[in-house]
């Protein structure tokens, strides 16, 4: 794990890294929920704001009290907007955001997912069985989503190089409803 | 390169309207076919004004104007000429009736005529069984998007029996004009109505109850951090809460109640409570 200055413009927003600046630490990345929650018992003296894009909010939330904020930057593109719940307001964490290059989009709704990311899994997931049961190419579903229904992306451009966040918040999801929905496809 | 140059399209409603609308573009002969006279008229109407809307607007020439409008015309089933290229059925989404239709257009048009239906919701399968042996290579889907003149996906639907090659010189014949097509076996929802559903059912499953405060932030949040254009809340209000569950069911029936395209109980709450969305007034939001 990386220990980002908080003076650098960006961040590695997948890998695990830390940004700290007084008594806040801000977790950014990828990691298991076991690593998350170390991260959370290792930081009980500091205010901590974590990327839990693919776990339950509310698990973390009734076990940490330390964990002021939650959001999920794992799916966000160039544009970097993320979304961004806080237990308690922290406008020092919105603009080390900002500084970070962020744009963060505050939230109400704690979902396991959040909003963004909970949709569009359940939409690759959706291109991935077709792609399985052969019904179009990577291609042609992409442009298929792009030009009949005009999504920003298509669902394999989401996905690139993100299928572990993927299959994780499936899992996730899963676990924690039961529903069979959230099974993911073999491709994955 | 394949070459279209006459082209049928069965049905003048607003998808049959707008696919001939869109063929004329192409400067392709086409001949719109409704039962109703009125229909007809009306289609015909609204595509001149929207030609003479798009030459004020400098979008397009005055002589390719004029030049469309004496490529478009409207006809009677009995008066089309039945030596087109291709043939399109946009008519009500009734197996039965489109069965009917494609029986009569395998014995109307000549041999080389492709029959294609734009259907949304129907195997391909299923409707070429209504064809001659001979023609089935020559049948396959062609699912356009509304609107037909703006929306650029075209779903290149291969039937079972559907020539591959004919499939692919259409996706390429589409692909060389103003559209962006995809190919797409014969199956339920073909790519965009399956892979979509996800779009609402999910956001469904985050607010679980009809609190309009949830819903807005859902809408919101889509649209800021996911960059679409409408959120799910507002887009069913616009498509109709009713037609996004009839979607939603034949899907999830037609992958034998796969839970993954199961339905909302806040759907059927909707449509029970006649809320379907703006045309009601009255859907996910209000409408007054």
């Amino acid at each position: 794990m990386k220990n980002a200055s908080a003076e650098k413009v960006s961040v590695d927003f997948i890998n695990m890294t830390n940004v700290l600046f007084d008594d806040v630490l801000i977790n950014f990345g990828f990691g298991t929920k076991e690593e998350k929650k170390n991260i959370l018992r290792t930081s009980e003296d500091k205010k901590v704001f974590m990327d839990l894009t693919c776990f339950d909010p509310s698990e973390f939330y009734s076990e940490f009290p330390n964990l002021h904020g939650i959001f999920a930057a794992l799916f966000c593109d160039e544009a970097k907007k993320i979304e961004i719940h806080f237990r308690e307001k922290n406008v020092a964490v919105i603009s080390k955001l900002q500084e970070l290059a962020f744009t963060p989009v505050e939230t109400t709704v704690v979902s396991c997912g959040f909003i963004f990311p909970r949709t569009i899994v359940q939409i690759i997931n959706e291109a991935y069985f077709a792609l399985e049961e052969g019904v179009a190419s990577k291609e042609d579903i992409n442009r298929a989503m792009k030009f009949g229904v005009n999504y920003p992306k298509g669902p394999f451009e989401w996905s690139e190089g993100r299928e572990l966040f993927v299959r994780t918040l499936l899992n996730e999801l899963l676990e924690k409803t039961g529903d069979k929905r959230y099974i993911a496809s073999k491709s994955l | 390169m394949m070459n279209l140059h006459k082209i049928v399209i069965i049905g003048a409603g607003t998808m049959g309207s707008g696919i001939a609308q869109w063929f004329a573009q192409q400067m392709c002969t086409v001949e719109l076919v409704d039962n109703s006279h009125e229909q007809l008229g009306k289609a015909l109407s609204s595509i001149h004004a929207s030609w003479d809307m798009l030459t004020q607007k400098n979008k397009i020439g005055m002589d390719d104007a004029l030049r469309m409008k004496e490529l478009l015309s409207i006809k009677s089933l009995d008066k089309v000429s039945a030596d087109a290229d291709l043939v399109i059925e946009a008519i009500i989404e009734n197996l039965e009736i489109k069965k009917d239709l494609f029986k009569n257009l395998d014995h109307t048009f000549s041999a080389h005529t492709i029959l294609a239906s734009n259907t949304s919701s129907f195997p391909i399968e299923l409707m070429a069984e209504a064809v001659s042996l001979e023609r089935r290579p020559r049948f396959l889907g062609l699912h356009f998007f509304n609107p037909a003149t703006i929306m650029k996906l075209v779903e290149v639907i291969k039937g079972k029996d559907s020539s591959e090659e004919l499939c692919r010189e259409l996706y390429a014949w589409f692909d060389s004009k103003d559209k962006k097509p995809a190919m797409c076996k014969d199956s339920p929802g073909f790519i965009v109505n399956r892979v979509a559903r996800n779009f609402y059912g999910e956001p469904l499953r985050i607010v679980e109850d009809a609190d309009e405060n949830k819903m807005k932030e859902v809408d919101r949040i889509l649209k800021e951090v996911g960059g679409f254009r409408m959120g799910p809340f507002e887009l069913m209000d616009l498509i109709g809460i009713d037609i996004n569950y009839s979607v939603t069911c034949s899907v999830w029936e037609a992958y034998n109640k796969e839970p993954r395209f199961a339905p909302h109980k806040l759907q059927k709450q909707m449509v029970d409570e006649k809320r379907f969305g703006r045309k009601s007034k009255r859907g996910f939001y209000k409408y007054d």
